[in-house]
């Protein structure tokens, strides 16, 4: 039952694997099963068979001749995207006569004098907005973690749809068993909410396993108000958060940042390492409320938040 | 992707046998696919300065066309309406494909040529033909589908894997139809 509900996962990826669009873990799985099961090769070699077909047919319907002698037309007759209009062309050119003139008049020692002290205070401003560009550029590139991209790139694969959820449950108590014995490391989920009996802000969703540095890491799926959140759990051993801002909280050093329009809280705690993903408001903060719901923790969650 | 210093004359004539296809799958009528590529020229030519630098030039004239087509289709619909063949209506019209022609080997030989899957693509509701053209034919990513049809990723996934079914069925269908005969 097992090896079918498999295959069945494998086949609906099959076409994810032969558009390109599956990554790292994923992929090899795809690649490692077509190797060993029949059945699912023949899957693979139908719907290959089916693409292989359509694209063959390209071009589709070539454009007649009179249509591409009409678009190169357009292509000719039409100016250079870049050049400028006839009349932004007579406005510069009416605005560089009244400046001659006007420099004819005030040919002055003063006058030099000024035209220095603008041109080299904007010299100054250049070369240190250009410093700060390059300075901002580097540490952005150097900032983000490994761990950190891997766990955005999971959350965005999962919201399209790529990374389908391998144990689907409410339940905290059912995924931390179900990560028993699959990880190198424990991993078991609070959950404040079945124990405090408080009103539900957050759901769960489930887990999966996902690839990182030859092992696995727990890919741990919330919603909070329709809205998903994402914790990635792996060893500190292989995974060390870095860069982007530095909040320190309750002894633990948190690492912000903003990778692909979604906040990333990323920490290290008790030998393992951990990346929240959310595009909640401010720093995500609200995202820690699935292990910091108790209200004990609200200075926690707090000292998260960005200071007004 | 588009470094604005090359020749956007060269790199977008590159594309106009891939644009005429995706207006002829949309529009299926020539004058108005015709209509179309020139359309999406004249827009691409006068909002070229606001592409990004190394954008996907191919992706935004696709995008342009598929907006001009949508735009066009508003007018449209408040005259006489264009109907789709739904999914229910395929199996019959897939047997009035073989009634009306008078050869059933020629059509055997045809149906394992390039035609019948173009005839078969052609069969599909519009949603169903643009995104089989968008993937299978000009090689978009999902990502790069839902940028042009501005829906979410997940719904290109599906509607994908549902138009691949329907052409599958469709031209086994016409296998077995051309078999029997």
């Amino acid at each position: 039952m097992l090896e079918v509900n498999y295959c069945k996962r494998i086949q609906e990826q099959i076409a994810l694997y032969l558009d390109d669009e599956l990554e790292g873990q994923e992929k090899i799985e795809v690649q490692t099963h077509l190797q060993t099961c029949e059945s699912c090769k023949q899957t693979y070699e139908q719907v290959k068979s089916l693409l292989t077909q359509i694209h063959q047919i390209k071009p589709l319907y070539p454009a007649p001749i009179t249509l591409r002698k009409s678009i190169e037309k357009i292509l000719d007759d039409a100016p250079s995207p870049y050049q400028a209009s006839p009349e932004l062309h007579n406005k510069v050119l009416a605005i560089l006569e009244t400046a001659k003139e006007s420099k004819e008049r005030k040919a002055s020692k003063l006058y030099y004098k000024k035209v220095f002290v603008a041109l080299a205070a904007t010299l100054v401003i250049f070369v240190m907005s250009f410093s700060y560009w390059i300075n901002y550029n580097k540490s952005i590139s150097n900032s983000t973690s490994e761990f950190a991209l891997m766990a955005v790139d999971t959350h965005l694969r999962h919201q399209k749809g790529q990374l389908p959820l391998e144990i689907n449950s409410n339940s905290a108590e059912d995924i931390s068993k179900w990560f028993a014995n699959k990880l190198s490391f424990g991993v078991k989920l609070p959950n404040y909410q079945e124990v405090s009996g408080q009103e539900k802000l957050y759901q769960l969703e489930g887990g999966r396993l996902v690839g990182f540095k030859n092992d696995y890491a727990a890919y741990i799926s919330y919603k909070m108000q329709n809205r998903p959140i994402t914790l990635v759990v792996t060893s500190s051993s292989v995974a060390t958060p870095s860069g982007g801002e530095e909040i320190i909280s309750k002894g633990l050093t948190f690492h912000y940042s903003v990778i692909r329009d979604l906040k990333v809280i990323s920490w290290t705690d008790r030998g393992l390492t951990y990346a929240l993903i959310s595009d909640l408001a401010e720093r995500g903060q609200q995202s820690c409320i699935v292990c910091h719901s108790g209200t004990e923790d609200k200075d926690f969650i707090d000292g998260l938040k960005i200071k007004s | 992707m588009v470094n604005k210093d090359i020749d956007f004359r060269q790199v977008a004539l590159e594309h106009l046998d891939a644009l005429y296809g995706f207006a002829m799958v949309l529009t299926r009528n020539q004058t108005e696919a015709e209509d179309l590529v020139q359309e999406t020229y004249l827009r691409a030519m006068r909002a070229f300065g606001q592409l990004v630098p190394d954008s996907n030039l191919k992706s935004w004239l696709f995008t342009i066309m598929r907006n001009i087509w949508r735009n066009q289709i508003r007018h449209i619909r408040s005259g006489p309406q264009f109907v789709e063949i739904s999914s229910d209506e395929l199996q019959s019209n897939s047997s009035a494909y073989f009634e009306s022609d008078q050869d059933p080997h020629m059509l055997l030989v045809r149906k394992v040529e390039q035609e019948t899957v173009r005839a078969a693509i052609e069969k599909l509701p519009e949603h169903f033909r643009e995104i089989i053209v968008l993937r299978d034919l000009e090689n978009f990513s999902y990502q790069q589908i839902a940028n042009i049809l501005d829906c979410p990723a997940g719904t290109v996934m599906s509607r994908l894997a549902r138009a691949r079914t329907q052409l599958n069925i469709l031209l086994n269908q016409w296998q077995n139809l051309a078999t029997q005969r």
